[in-house]
């Protein structure tokens, strides 16, 4: 009985290992996507080497991905949104949200949620009578596959960037304040502002790395003495104000470390923030020059700077020691990470 | 860094020398108020798109640098239209012969 109870625990415990080596996630693969001028670049995390080229239409702005991930879609030109397989590495639709007349140009761009449709802050322009017109600045739901405004709610000036939360059940529109509109029911509705520009706030939110960090946008600000850090919460909509200590270092972009007790910024220099004791760590000089975008590898043991100018610098973030530079044939705008 | 660029740009024609000169006097001005200047310099005189204020203490002063870097970001989204190609409406495509500006600026084709 005896022997036979284990015997059969030790097929139990056969199964239990297989299962959890079967259960196992295999272990995550980075892809970072330069974007740039008429095409972007494919570096593999594990190589931190350039394994494909993406031609496409225009130079590169915004890029949102499908929930599954097979999907990158990338504006372009401000007014076309490509969709970009990731899994063949190339351009397999183009829409253009200009048409009916209308000049349009993209200005923020996320995902709605359903896969199918985006949210694009808009600007526009025509002409009438041999005048300009100028449109009124919209949020508009785009589809995807046609190019064409399912909804719209009209914004204050300035929108610049774009947040889904909540599951699709609102957007935030980051521009001189922060609107919240209401995505839930049959219209666009904008239905809170969340000051900025009465707090003396200075942002440019081209830059943000909500999907890399599980969900928690971030991006920087100034006032007329320090920077600090907003983020937005995508899965609660919470948004935090993170003040810095001290004289402010100068950055396009941040982004937060996995851990979140550490933030780091880019510009001219790569400058390391403590989260937990809200002050600046070391400073790196970026010998490559002026950079807009900043990334991690998914673990957070590299830092990955670039675009602006055709390059990107691999650090290690634990010494701040440059790894590796990687010289690309275009400029770009960003360098976004999936993790497959 | 101004006497490198010396020793490689010479001006040929009346108008540059006569610029040169201004730019000489200017230097001597400069210095007589105890230090080099500075950003921003301005983005018509000179192939400079570093435009953006840096009110660092050290070199470099101001930003972008190299300015080659910031060209593709600014001109785009029109940012400064009088100095680089206006992406938004007369020059939607001057990415296409200059994808990568530090490389091939000599391409570059605009009024």
């Amino acid at each position: 009985m005896l022997k036979m109870r284990g015997k059969a625990l030790g097929l139990v415990g056969i199964v239990a290992a297989l299962a959890t080596a079967w259960g196992r996630p295999a272990q995550a693969k980075d892809r970072f996507y330069h974007l740039g001028q008429g095409m972007i670049q494919v570096i593999d995390g594990d190589r931190d080497a350039i394994v494909a080229k993406i031609p496409l239409r225009g130079w590169t702005r915004e890029a949102a991905v499908t929930s599954d991930k097979k999907f990158m879609y990338v504006t372009a030109s401000r007014h076309l949104i490509h969709k970009v397989s990731l899994a063949e590495d190339k351009v397999v639709a183009t829409v253009d949200v200009s048409g009916d007349g209308w000049d349009r140009f993209i200005y923020g761009f996320t995902m709605a949620g359903d896969d199918r449709t985006a949210y694009a802050a808009m600007m526009s322009r025509t002409t009438r009578d041999g005048e300009a017109v100028v449109g009124a600045p919209v949020v508009a739901q785009v589809d995807l596959a046609s190019g064409k405004i399912v909804r719209s709610v009209e914004v204050p000036w300035g929108v610049a960037r774009l947040v889904t939360v909540k599951g699709g059940q609102q957007v935030y529109a980051i521009g001189k304040d922060i609107y919240k509109i209401d995505a839930a029911g049959g219209a666009l509705k904008v239905v809170e502002t969340v000051p900025m520009f009465e707090k003396k706030w200075n942002i440019l939110p081209f830059w943000e790395y909500g999907w890399e960090s599980g969900g928690l946008a971030a991006a920087n600000y100034y006032t007329p003495d320090i920077m600090g850090l907003l983020t937005v919460d995508e899965k609660t909509g919470d948004i935090t104000d993170i003040p810095i200590q001290g004289d402010p270092v100068l950055a396009y972009s941040v982004i937060l470390a996995p851990d979140r007790k550490t933030a780091y910024a880019v510009m001219d220099d790569l400058s390391v923030i403590d989260l937990e004791n809200r002050k600046y760590g070391p400073v790196v000089p970026l010998e490559q020059g002026t950079s807009y975008a900043v990334n991690l590898s998914s673990d957070g043991k590299k830092i990955y700077v670039g675009s602006a100018g055709a390059s990107v610098t691999i650090f290690d973030a634990a010494t701040l020691k440059r790894l590796k530079v990687l010289q690309l044939a275009s400029d770009g705008m960003d360098l976004r990470r999936v993790t497959f | 860094m101004k006497k490198t660029k010396k020793k490689l740009i010479r001006a040929l024609n009346l108008k540059a020398k006569a610029i040169e000169r201004l730019a000489e006097g200017e230097e001597e001005t400069v210095l007589a108020q105890g230090g080099p200047p500075n950003m921003p310099q301005g983005c018509t005189t000179v192939f400079d798109t570093g435009w953006e204020t840096n009110p660092r203490p050290t070199m470099p002063t101001g930003n972008c640098a190299p300015s080659a870097r910031d060209y593709g970001g600014c001109a785009g989204d029109c940012w400064w239209p009088a100095q680089v190609p206006d992406g938004l409406t007369n020059h939607a495509d001057f990415d296409e012969s200059c994808p990568n500006v530090a490389r091939d600026w000599r391409n570059m084709k605009y009024d």
